[in-house]
């Protein structure tokens, strides 16, 4: 994705209810998307607003186009954000919730462990199952940075007190259904995301009462390693303001 | 985005680039070769593990931690693997292959690649591949002095590759653990401590936990608490069965019912009985404040727990024995310093622990060091528990602290 006549481009979901939900946002504020050249085709402009690009890119590909400086400015979920780029904020700005997308990134159990509620709970029943089969307890999830950087201690946003870390533990990758793995007896719990809780509790899960890893919706975010010019700049500041005139309506 | 090529400038670079990589490269190969025949000499015969290895074996010893600082990968098969991290892992598995039957005593020496993962690519002190030469001893008849004798022949290796200025750190989690089992607690709360030992938040909170007597209040019916209080596991089982039953949970996996009324009663149980006395764990937080020169250290523990009850001459003793032997084997380590928190970095250590520092690349970047891991073998091989000790040079920080910090 060179950037030939200094267009700012723009990274949007490629398909799906997120980027209905972008285009649907952006229009609001007076940014229709139009595709350029063919319809099925990953390019697009803004009808009448000269200077942006627009590149249709799946949602997983977009934190890592930030990340390399690939895009200026993405749409995606801020859970992709910090599980793709380890030290996200050295390379992204987060500069806008959109309000839509939530998902919340959480530790869920069995809800039949009536002795674990907290993750210090966890750790000392992961201890005891280490005893007894000789074998760590298993989670599964497609998160595997954030349920490693979590259960290492780390917590976005700010806490009571110092975490107890869980270290007894063993990660089995899962893409897809992961709520069935426990049933299933692939995992012993999992780490996924929730919107509303009533996958967790069809499959008899509980989330831990301080095992929310992550709050996360669809942002606006600008890439620190991108190359900005000045225009670029102004481009982000008009689009962001438009943005912001949208939600004070509300 | 990169700046455009120029030719002429940027080839000159690269061959000025492979020629010192070339010159570094033979550096280190004359330094290992001095390294490897002090280990030869010694009676350690040389081993050459695999580079690549099974990601499991490492992940179930370090925990997920170790994706974090590791090269794991899957391979065409869709097995995982890892880039070695470190040789001790590869060393404990050889000496299972020859030895998981006998557990003869054995002595290994290596020098080899490990690889670590480094944000941004590493840098001189911290490089993501490096040569690793180290040695391990497993099964030795006399523990204090196979501890002796690798502290010794470390930094021997050290001295003989040019190193002039260096300390010795030293720690001992036998002293630790002695403490801990001295301390009147039940068994439980001792693993407790234990356990959390490598984190010290968790274990001050613990600490904290077990002086108020302060064990989590729970969301359960009281029925259900009377029962667990009662602590008759049968009818604990039965009352657990029947709030499940109630609720409409069910059970499924790995995890049993047997084991959360386990957990349940222990918790019960360390609400009942008296709290960890005040004065025991200021004693505890006392011990891991000490830092001191390695001769003062009995001094030190002895005042501490002086009216204490508490009697730790078997550790220590070790601890003295290992003194005098390391100072016959030529070291005199009496003046090293001690700090009875070190070792919470490392989890598979257990008893002695070192490492040797140099000014010129900084105390957060040792250039080797090693220590007594009794439990290692047993946790990767699940059956055969077999005491051993070891340590390991990182050669190119070595390298690069001989040279006064030039690459």
């Amino acid at each position: 994705m060179t950037d030939t006549i200094g267009n700012l481009i723009l990274a949007v979901p490629s398909k799906g209810r997120l980027m209905e939900d972008t285009s649907a946002l952006f229009a609001r504020g007076g940014m229709t998307f139009r595709k350029t050249g063919n319809e099925r085709g990953y390019r697009g402009e803004i009808a009448g607003f000269p200077g942006v690009e627009i590149a249709f890119v799946s949602a997983s590909e977009i934190a890592q186009s930030l990340k390399s400086g690939k895009v200026h400015l993405g749409v995606t979920g801020e859970d992709l954000i910090r599980e793709t780029i380890a030290d996200a904020d050295a390379h992204v700005d987060l500069l806008a919730p959109l309000g839509f997308g939530h998902a919340d990134v959480i530790v869920a159990v069995p809800d039949f462990w009536i002795d674990v509620e907290t993750t210090a709970d966890l750790e000392e029943a992961a201890v005891l199952y280490r005893h007894h089969h000789g074998a760590r307890l298993r989670v599964a999830t497609k998160y595997t940075n954030l349920t490693r950087r979590f259960f290492a201690g780390h917590r976005y946003g700010k806490t009571q007190r110092a975490p107890v870390a869980v270290t007894m533990y063993r990660i089995v990758e899962s893409h897809g259904a992961t709520e069935g793995a426990p049933a299933a007896g692939t995992a012993e719990l999992i780490v996924d995301i929730t919107s509303t809780g009533s996958t967790l509790k069809a499959n008899g899960l509980r989330i831990l009462s301080d095992g929310v890893i992550l709050k996360s919706e669809a942002t606006l975010i600008a890439s620190k390693s991108a190359v900005w010019s000045t225009a670029q700049k102004a481009t982000q500041a008009d689009i962001v303001q438009r943005l912001r005139a949208v939600f004070a309506k509300v | 985005m990169s700046a455009p090529d120029k030719p002429g400038a940027s080839l000159a670079a690269k061959v000025t680039e492979l020629e010192a990589s070339a010159r570094w490269i033979e550096a280190l190969d004359r330094q290992s070769t001095i390294i490897m025949a002090i280990f030869a000499r010694a009676g350690f015969e040389p081993i050459a593990p695999a580079v690549i290895q099974p990601a499991d074996v490492f992940l179930d010893v370090i925990g997920e931690d170790l994706r974090a600082r590791t090269y794991v990968f899957t391979d065409p098969e869709g097995a995982e693997l890892c880039l070695r991290p470190d040789l001790t892992i590869p060393a404990c598995r050889l000496y299972l292959a020859r030895h998981g039957q006998d557990g003869a005593p054995a002595r290994f020496a290596y020098n080899g690649v490990v690889f670590r993962y480094q944000p941004s690519g590493g840098s001189p002190a911290r490089p993501r591949e490096f040569r690793q030469a180290g040695i391990e001893s497993f099964a030795a008849a006399d523990p204090a002095k196979a501890e002796a004798e690798i502290l010794a022949l470390s930094v021997e290796s050290v001295r003989a590759a040019g190193l002039r200025s260096f300390r010795v750190h030293v720690g001992d989690l036998g002293l630790f653990n002695a403490l801990i089992s001295g301390i009147d607690m039940p068994e439980r709360w001792q693993a407790r401590l234990r356990h959390y030992f490598w984190q010290p938040e968790a274990f001050r909170e613990q600490l904290q936990r077990l002086v108020n007597g302060a064990l989590a209040g729970r969301h359960l019916p009281p029925a259900l608490v009377a029962a667990i209080a009662g602590g008759d596991e049968a009818k604990v089982i039965s009352a657990i069965e029947q709030h499940l039953d109630e609720k409409g949970m069910v059970i499924s996996g790995t995890r049993t019912l047997e084991e959360i009324a386990a957990h349940l009663t222990g918790l019960a149980h360390d609400r009942k009985i008296k709290p960890l006395a005040a004065r025991a764990a200021e004693l505890i937080e006392s011990y891991l404040r000490i830092e001191a020169p390695a001769e003062a250290v009995p001094q030190h523990i002895k005042k501490l727990l002086k009216g204490s009850g508490i009697d730790l001459t078997p550790a220590l003793s070790a601890y003295e024995e290992r003194l005098k032997l390391a100072s016959q084997e030529g070291i005199d380590i009496s003046q090293a310093a001690f700090s009875a928190g070190f070792g919470r970095a490392f989890e598979y250590y257990t008893g002695f622990v070192f490492e040797i520092l140099s000014p010129v690349v900084g105390d957060a970047t040792p250039i080797g060091g090693g220590g007594r891991y009794d439990t290692l073998v047993k946790a990767i091989s699940g059956s055969r528990s077999v005491p051993a000790v070891g340590a390991a040079i990182h050669t190119e920080r070595l390298l690069l602290a001989v040279r006064g910090g030039r690459p």
